[in-house]
């Protein structure tokens, strides 16, 4: 008998665990919406009663954890501003799936297969590199489903094979010869040397950046160096007296840093100028250049208000996570409108995503994508890095 | 000449970290004779404490302390977390393990390292972080020999990494705990016979050892700058190899291992091409590995039966 | 030594008595007379019914991405059970394994492909690539007879790490009598658009015909694996794992026997690449790095060493257990699964479980209290908790506003005491439990759940170091025998 009771209250305490573990776990795709500030809560009460209630789970599909979690991470939570916004705004309930690809194409390819079989999944923001989109192009193109990347810039993931792939950063097709251009023209630069970090972002850059430098007449030479390198000293070592111009493609701009600090320690002249990668508070050291594909979104009236309440809630953030704001609206106002028509599954929202029309976006411009899911009136500003490392617009 | 110089003052200075960390790995592997792969993330773990004891003390442009005295706290806070981690690490993952088979320690040590990069990511967030020593340390200082130039932090560095070594090579060979540790290399079952308590001698192993990862990692972030979760993984992948190529065990191998991993991983990139310096230097340890299979100063294996 | 014969016995031994011995290996219990009754049933059913059971998988409302999981497990089962021909069987350390599987991906995308506008055949193509991973294994395995030991798992690591280096820079190689620098990988971007494989006119283009595919392929292995097992082969490789020493003084071959190892498992790597580049018409480098080999070396090891069904159990564990853990609402009962069945079987006292619990709960109250006491803003249950019970659970679990800091730091306090209980008597660990539960689920709920990516990660690892320490020798393994 005592044994028994004994037995049910251990029963009873663990029932209660599981019944707490459940009752916490099932918040919890939705706690980043409970986090929200305040003026969610009195904007959800003002909004019009009579308006359908319209939701839908968007997936993000990004390196959470590994080696690119910075980046990732930043995404992550750029996304989970741009839902928590919007459902403030519109009295929604879409909601955020999260999808950890380790920056893997093997991983995502999977992942795309799980967020396929979701039936609650309406779009996708990301993946984040280009062989991830090769990868989960397939799938998605087969379940029509819309992905919107905020950081896969190789040309070709737009030349058909991914009829249901949009993005709303240019492709490195522009950025190479706007670069390249302004190194040999304003800059007017005669020897440059191309740092490319063997990714497939630092990858498609660097040639694009070098063939346009060809182009244009100027002397370049390409280095490549690995991923995983920690130490650049060696590598500006090579770079000769002559150079005027380090040109750098790491996604992380605290090698950008390094490289720069290296070249003003060994005492020469050349400068550094960073592909977007390197559009970051880590790369400061001033006279440098970096581009970007938009103004600085510190800067931007649009933007500031976004900015302002994503650094108070995750921090610093860089060049990658403020495009994913974008990307995530993309695909929330394309559900809405879809929801509206009275079409909100898949097919409703991949077409109206292709009517996409962000009238100032918080990149600075409007953002509206070509029949290839290219964002239209791609272009790229340049900045220089004042002596407190502050970008200021040069072009 | 004075290009390979360069390239040689490069090599050097990352050697010293190498050798550093080859430390650890050579310490481990001398006493219990099982490789400690979740050492890399010892050192990470350095590295941060070292970067959070820089902040704490009001950062790298506006320090509350001189800057001599701040970065001597940051590689005591460093070496002294790494060192506690070491032991908890050795308490838990590997002290279960110290019978069973080769492999059972190695997959611990592969949950161990997936549990810290990850610790560290929730509790440090993602963010990658910049230990700026241009900005308390003039990097233009120091000393130049023609176009070489040695910057103060990388004078540290080497001096600092040999000095530790020293210190350590003196400890193994000159105090008791040094002659408990040899003992215990040797065989474990002997030396609980003649009274040396086997779990102390291993705690102390695993906190030098973490310590020594510990401050390599503060050295690393004042010389190269980023700290982030994932940092460990290659540099353990390079402390390894460079204790492997010196001969796993032994205390002057793991320094000349780093030294030389160092020096060549400088001079391919220097004369051929970065993405190949991995690849060779690869390459140049499995040739000293056939040659010599217990590395460079490795004592020859006796096969006990 | 039930078989004593009946002269031998002597005064004072009867039977229950000479079966002592048998009796004692035995367990007891519930789990041990499953176990039993498992082994009692005929080989055939033993393995029939986990088979029946995957097949009919497809057909009982599964998706896509469940084939898919079934997909990957079964490539990594073909990777395991070669790897345990070379590692459990033999002993050799090879941790250059992912390099035959990456070859194997590379090479069929190179002849599957436009990469040089190849299009073979699949079979033919797969024929080339299992023969040419089989004498890169062979080549590889060559160092082996010189290096032992950690040296050799070194050696091997080293060329793994290379084979990484050259995919990824292979994309501009400048041959001697080449004008232009050739694209032979794709690099970082790798190959895409790989051909799928069609077999005798039969084209494999959905999940469902890769995952009847790798179930015939992996019984296949399984079968083979199983003979070589019993087979002279097998037993001399075996007697290699235990003692190459001893083994050599037997006259047993043992170059040759590693050598052969090395290449058969290299092999049966070629073959799952192959299959996988299909599956994901592409093949990129990021994808036989460092994490993969140590999935594959914690299944076989996970699984016990040298025994099959070990590693099939553990690729099943490495593959399916990430993937569940994917979804927060998994991670959340298997943690408190595992929690809950942790306790119990710690305390093994039905008296004491209640005890803790009831004290387990008793501190959330208390600790509410206190927060409440020092003013620490907090969210209310409505906003957190949903459910039928919320109400209770809400004020059970104390819902910070700042539930980063205050995770973070609860995190940091939960792994030091758990690591301080570690150094504690049995009974003063037991006083400390409820404490310790209760300050693991009020993390878990405060902070973990905010991040299920970060929180998966965490899981593994430390899921590997408790199975570890466990259970050292693998779930089917047998202890090591400590021979003096």
């Amino acid at each position: 008998m005592k044994k028994r009771l004994a037995l049910g209250m251990g029963g009873l305490a663990a029932f209660a665990m599981v019944a707490s573990g459940c009752a916490g776990g099932s918040t919890s795709t939705e706690s980043s919406a409970a986090a929200a500030s305040a003026p969610a809560a009195s904007a959800a009460a003002s909004a019009p009663a009579e308006a359908p209630v319209c939701g839908g789970s968007i997936a993000v599909m990004a390196p959470l954890t590994g080696g690119a979690a910075s980046i990732g991470q930043e995404q992550l939570n750029f996304a989970k501003l741009a839902v928590d916004d919007f459902n403030a705004a519109n009295s929604s309930t879409y909601a955020l799936v999260e999808s950890d690809t380790q920056l893997d194409a093997g991983q995502a390819s999977t992942q795309s297969t799980s967020i396929v079989s979701d039936s609650a999944i309406i779009g996708v923001v990301g993946p984040a590199g280009s062989q991830e989109v090769s990868a989960v192009g397939p799938a998605f193109s087969e379940a029509g489903l819309g992905f919107v990347s905020a950081s896969a810039t190789n040309p070709d993931l737009t030349n058909g094979d991914n009829p249901t792939f949009f993005r709303v950063v240019p492709t490195d097709a522009v950025q190479g010869p706007t670069d390249a251009e302004f190194i040999a023209g304003t800059i007017g630069a005669k020897k440059v040397v191309v740092i490319e970090e063997k990714t497939d972002y630092g990858t498609g850059i660097a040639k694009s950046v070098a063939d346009a430098l060809t182009a244009a007449g100027v002397a370049n030479e390409v280095i490549a160096v690995p991923e995983d390198k920690k130490s650049y000293d060696d590598v500006v070592s090579k770079v000769g007296d002559d150079v005027d111009v380090v040109f750098v493609t790491f996604q992380v701009a605290a090698k950008s840093e390094q490289v720069a600090q290296s070249l003003v320690k060994s005492g020469k002249k050349a400068v550094v100028f960073g592909s977007d990668g390197s559009f970051s508070g880590d790369f400061k050291t001033g006279g440098s250049y970096v581009s970007a594909f938009a103004p600085d979104i510190k800067g931007i009236p649009a933007a500031a208000d976004v900015a302002q309440r994503f650094s108070d809630a995750y921090g610093e953030f860089g060049t990658f996570g403020p495009p994913v704001y974008v990307a995530t609206q993309s695909i929330l106002q394309a559900a809405q409108r879809a929801c509206a028509a009275g079409a909100s599954d898949r097919a409703g929202v991949l077409a109206e995503l292709k009517n996409t029309n962000i009238a100032g976006s918080i990149l600075g411009g409007d953002i509206a994508f070509d029949a290839m899911g290219d964002v239209n009136g791609a272009k790229f500003y340049i900045f220089k890095l004042d002596e407190s490392g502050a970008p200021q617009l040069v072009q | 000449m004075e290009y390979f110089g360069e390239q040689l003052v490069n090599g050097v200075v990352m050697g010293g970290v190498y050798a550093l960390i080859a430390l650890g790995y050579t310490l481990i592997y001398g006493v219990l004779q099982f490789l400690n792969l979740a050492h890399g993330e010892l050192y990470m773990m350095g590295a941060f404490f070292g970067f959070f004891t820089m902040t704490a003390l009001g950062g790298p442009s506006a320090s509350a302390v001189p800057v001599a005295v701040m970065i001597g706290i940051m590689f005591i806070v460093a070496m002294g977390g790494g060192a506690l981690l070491g032991v908890a690490v050795e308490r838990f993952a590997y002290r279960p393990l110290r019978n069973s088979s080769r492999l059972a320690p190695l997959i611990s040590a592969l949950g161990v390292s997936l549990f810290l990069q990850n610790a560290a990511l929730l509790l440090f967030g993602a963010r990658v972080r910049l230990y700026d020593t241009g900005q308390f340390i003039d990097l233009r200082s120091g000393i130049s020999i023609g176009r070489i130039r040695i910057d103060p932090t990388e004078m540290m560095v080497v001096i600092g990494a040999l000095l530790l070594m020293a210190g350590l090579w003196l400890m193994v060979n000159r105090t008791r705990l040094g002659r408990a540790m040899r003992a215990v290399a040797v065989d474990q079952d002997a030396a609980v016979m003649n009274g040396i308590d086997v779990d102390r001698t291993v705690v102390w192993t695993f906190a030098i050892a973490s310590g020594l990862a510990g401050a390599a990692g503060v050295m690393s972030g004042l010389l190269l700058y980023p700290v982030d979760q994932y940092m460990g993984v290659f540099a353990g992948l390079k402390g390894f190899s460079a204790a492997v190529l010196g001969g796993i065990g032994s205390i002057p191998g793991a320094m000349l291992g780093g030294f030389l991993l160092g020096i060549t991983e400088a001079l391919v990139t220097g004369y051929l091409n970065p993405t190949y310096a991995d690849f060779i230097a690869f390459l140049i340890l499995i040739l000293v590995l056939l040659i010599r299979p217990r590395g460079i100063l490795g004592r020859p294996a006796i096969a006990k039966v | 030594m039930s078989t004593t014969p009946e002269d031998s016995r002597g005064i004072g031994t009867d039977e229950w008595v000479a079966q002592h011995g048998e009796r004692a290996q035995r367990g007891t219990g519930l789990y041990a007379r499953i176990g039993e009754a498992w082994m009692g049933l005929p080989s055939l059913v033993r393995w029939g019914i986990p088979l029946l059971l995957v097949v009919l998988v497809p057909f009982a409302g599964s998706n896509d991405y469940i084939l898919r999981i079934g997909i990957n497990l079964g490539l990594f089962l073909l990777l395991a059970l070669g790897l345990n021909l070379v590692v459990g069987y033999s002993g050799l350390l090879d941790l250059g394994f992912i390099a035959f599987y990456g070859f194997g991906a590379y090479a069929y995308a190179a002849l599957a492909s436009e990469q040089f506008g190849l299009h073979l055949p699949s079979l033919l193509a797969i024929v080339i690539v299992v023969v040419t991973t089989a004498a890169f294994g062979f080549t590889l395995g060559l160092p082996s007879r010189r290096l032992t030991g950690d040296y050799l798992a070194i050696a091997t690591l080293f060329f793994g790490q290379m084979f990484v280096v050259l995919m990824v820079s292979s994309d501009a190689v400048q041959f001697p009598w080449m004008d232009e620098p050739m694209d032979l990988t794709g690099g970082a971007n790798g190959i895409s658009n790989v051909d799928q494989l069609s077999v005798l006119g039969f084209t494999f283009d959905s999940n469902l015909s890769y995952y009847l595919l790798l179930i015939v392929l992996v019984v296949l292995a399984t079968v083979a694996t199983k003979r070589i097992h019993f087979s002279r082969h097998g037993l001399a490789w075996r007697s290699l794992g235990e003692d190459s020493l001893a083994a050599q003084h037997m006259t047993i071959p043992t170059v040759r026997l590693k050598l052969l190892a090395f290449t058969l498992g290299a092999g049966i790597a070629g073959l799952a690449g192959a299959i996988f580049a299909s599956v994901q018409q592409g093949v990129y480098p990021s994808t036989f790095e460092l994490p993969l080999l140590i999935t594959i070396y914690a299944a076989i090891i996970l699984g016990g060493l040298g025994s099959i069904p070990g590693v099939l159990l553990g690729a099943a564990i490495m593959t399916i257990l990430p993937e569940l853990l994917r979804f927060p609402e998994y991670s959340n009962w298997l943690f408190l699964v595992v929690l809950i069945l942790g306790t119990i079987m710690y305390l093994k006292s039905w008296k004491l479980v209640p005890a803790v619990f009831a004290g387990m709960i008793a501190i959330g109250f208390i600790a509410n209290v206190i927060f409440l006491a020092i003013g620490v803003p907090y969210l209310t249950t409505a906003e957190w908790a949903k459910g039928p019970l919320a109400p209770v659970l809400g004020s059970w679990i104390f819902m910070p506003e700042e539930r980063v800091l205050i995770g973070n730091i609860a995190f940091v306090a939960l792994v030091v005491a758990v690591a301080w209980m570690s150094l504690l008597t049995r009974r003063t660990t037991i006083i400390l439990l409820p404490f310790v539960l209760w300050l693991a689920i009020f993390t878990w709920e405060v902070r973990l759940m905010l991040e299920p990516s970060i929180t998966r990660q965490l899981l593994v690892g430390a899921l590997l170091v408790v199975l570890m320490a466990t259970r050292p020798q693998g779930i089917f393994g047998k202890p090591r025998v400590e021979v003096l």
